[in-house]
């Protein structure tokens, strides 16, 4: 069943188009991977669909439209959003940043503080450092904060960009690990950009390729691996 | 002994009205980044609106809250209306509105309340007599340790701590609080968690306004009366206590205005002749220069450190 589905999407900032009519869909369960160079509009394709800049075209969620949905609304809706440069609160402990990312939710405090223990149980780390204001926290940790509070919105979609950004290659590699798990076991659907292609390929179902603001290629992971001009573009051998 | 209790006394409850108005400053600075030029004079407008309601026979306790309320919906609209638009094409061009608020206010209580005709300067203008929150006549006092405190200033301070403990409860136990210091901290994130930054903004401008318009009333209530130049010096001493305990950390605007009440009524009580009463206000300075000499980002406040 089709959970997103963004149609002749265009988005951009004051009179710069970045994003030209692009389609992109995700299914329930799926994890896919929008791959793209620098300045290809992948942080743009983010920002369209969590409603952080206008945008033009239709998005639906579920079958809802959203394209006219606020920021607030979108999240509600069951969209979280981890920025790309994790995008913590740093002035804020890691449990209040994690009690702000459950900001939208009406179900108590007794619910919210059970996810904080799941949560805590999958980055032992956070836990470590619960009272610790976010901005001390090293990059791989502010990176799983920002996951973990994104999740605290009991998404259906995660929307991740740029996960691997500044980040060791060991690190990368762990994010990735947690975030396939959560899609295996909890049926989290994810769509994550990424320029580090090799380590999101893995753990991909489908794969688009944007190229300053259009889709040149959509497929799954083999079909695109086994191209050679993708394969040597992206993956470098 | 005695003249140093009822010095310190004085000192904190002048103090308060600083912390007030200081924290209101705080408040705005936190989430917007912007310096409220307008603060003092929010306040005051609210003060002429607290002495109105007085003159219709409305209780001072009941006029208050009303005065409170105005306040908060000036706050309110003038960030839905001014600060908003404007903050979108030009961070810097807020401050400057803002000192034209500071001026438009100042003219509009001269016109209904001050006696003079538009534009005024603030100078010179009906002085209103204005009650006091708390008994004031002249056998209202209570002897701690041999010295007279005046119950106006143990009520004042009192007044001032209560709402400083309420407060900080709002900001470390409720939605709204957590909600405002994560607009503070990052705005953007603030939105991708579902906070609706628009509306944390007009409610900390308003709640900075209805603070302000507890600092007008007290102070008045302290002056006994209520002039169009009342806020000009306070809304001074009160920029000097938000820098002092740091622009971002409302627990140091309030030490930062306790700070400045003191000194100011030590250092004109202590100093020899030569430096004379005029001289106190030079000296709040002073202390506040070598604190920020030290520490720039003030006694209690942050310097952002974000590793990435």
């Amino acid at each position: 069943m089709t959970l997103l589905r963004a149609q002749g999407l265009t988005a951009g900032y004051g009179p710069v188009t970045v994003l030209h009519e692009i389609d992109i869909e995700v299914n329930e369960g799926e994890i896919v991977v929008v791959l793209g160079a620098n300045g290809a509009g992948k942080t743009t394709t983010m920002r369209a669909i969590s409603g952080t800049i206008p945008r033009h075209g239709t998005i639906e969620f579920q079958g809802h439209s959203i394209q006219k949905a606020a920021a607030d609304a979108i999240v509600r809706a069951g969209v979280a959003q981890v920025p790309q440069g994790r995008g913590t609160f740093p002035e804020l402990s890691v449990q209040d940043n994690l009690l702000a990312g459950a900001y939208v939710r009406r179900d108590g405090s007794k619910a919210i503080g059970d996810d904080i223990r799941k949560w805590f149980s999958v980055f032992p780390r956070l836990e470590e450092r619960a009272t610790q204001r976010a901005g001390s926290l090293s990059g791989g940790e502010q990176q799983m904060l920002a996951i973990a509070r994104a999740l605290m919105s009991r998404p259906k979609l995660l929307l991740c960009d740029e996960p691997s950004m500044g980040l060791a290659p060991l690190i990368t590699q762990e994010l990735f690990n947690v975030i396939g798990r959560l899609n295996r076991e909890e049926g989290l659907s994810v769509l994550l950009v990424e320029q580090n292609a090799n380590l999101a390929m893995h753990m991909a179902s489908r794969v688009y390729l944007l190229e300053t603001g259009v889709i040149v290629a959509s497929g799954s992971a083999a079909e695109l691996s086994a191209d050679d001009s993708i394969r040597k573009a992206y993956l470098g051998f | 002994m005695e003249l140093f209790l009822q010095r310190l006394v004085d000192g904190l409850s002048e103090g308060s009205v600083y912390a007030l108005i200081a924290l209101g400053l705080v408040i705005i600075y936190r989430g917007t980044g912007h310096l409220n030029f307008a603060q003092g004079e929010m306040a005051l407008f609210s003060t002429y609106v607290v002495y109105q309601f007085g003159e219709w026979g409305i209780p001072i306790g009941i006029a208050v809250v009303l005065g409170m309320a105005v306040g908060f919906t000036l706050g309110a609209a003038t960030e839905v209306a001014i600060v908003r638009p404007i903050s979108k094409k030009s961070p810097f061009a807020v401050f400057i509105v803002t000192i034209g608020l500071f001026q438009l206010l100042n003219w509009f209580d001269g016109a209904i309340w001050g006696g003079q005709q538009l534009p005024n300067s603030g100078v010179g203008s009906k002085q209103v007599r204005f009650p006091s929150l708390f008994p004031n006549a002249p056998t209202d006092f209570v002897t701690i340790f041999g010295a007279n405190i005046k119950v106006q200033s143990l009520g004042v301070i009192g007044l001032v701590a209560v709402l400083t403990v309420a407060l900080f409860a709002i900001f470390n136990h409720t939605r709204l609080g957590l909600a405002m210091r994560a607009v503070a901290a990052n705005g953007d994130s603030a939105n991708l968690v579902g906070i609706r930054t628009g509306r944390v903004l007009m409610a900390s401008w308003g709640l900075a306004a209805a603070i302000g318009a507890l600092g007008g009333v007290v102070f008045a209530g302290i002056n006994t009366n209520v002039n169009l130049g009342l806020m000009f010096t306070v809304f001074i001493y009160a920029s000097a206590a938000a820098t002092l305990g740091g622009f971002d950390s409302p627990g140091g605007a309030v030490i930062g205005g306790f700070s400045i009440g003191i000194i100011q009524n030590m250092a004109a009580g202590y100093a020899p002749k030569w430096i004379g009463q005029e001289m106190k206000v030079g000296v709040a300075f002073l202390v506040m220069l070598g604190v920020l000499l030290v520490r720039p980002s003030g006694l209690f406040g942050t310097s952002r450190v974000e590793r990435v």
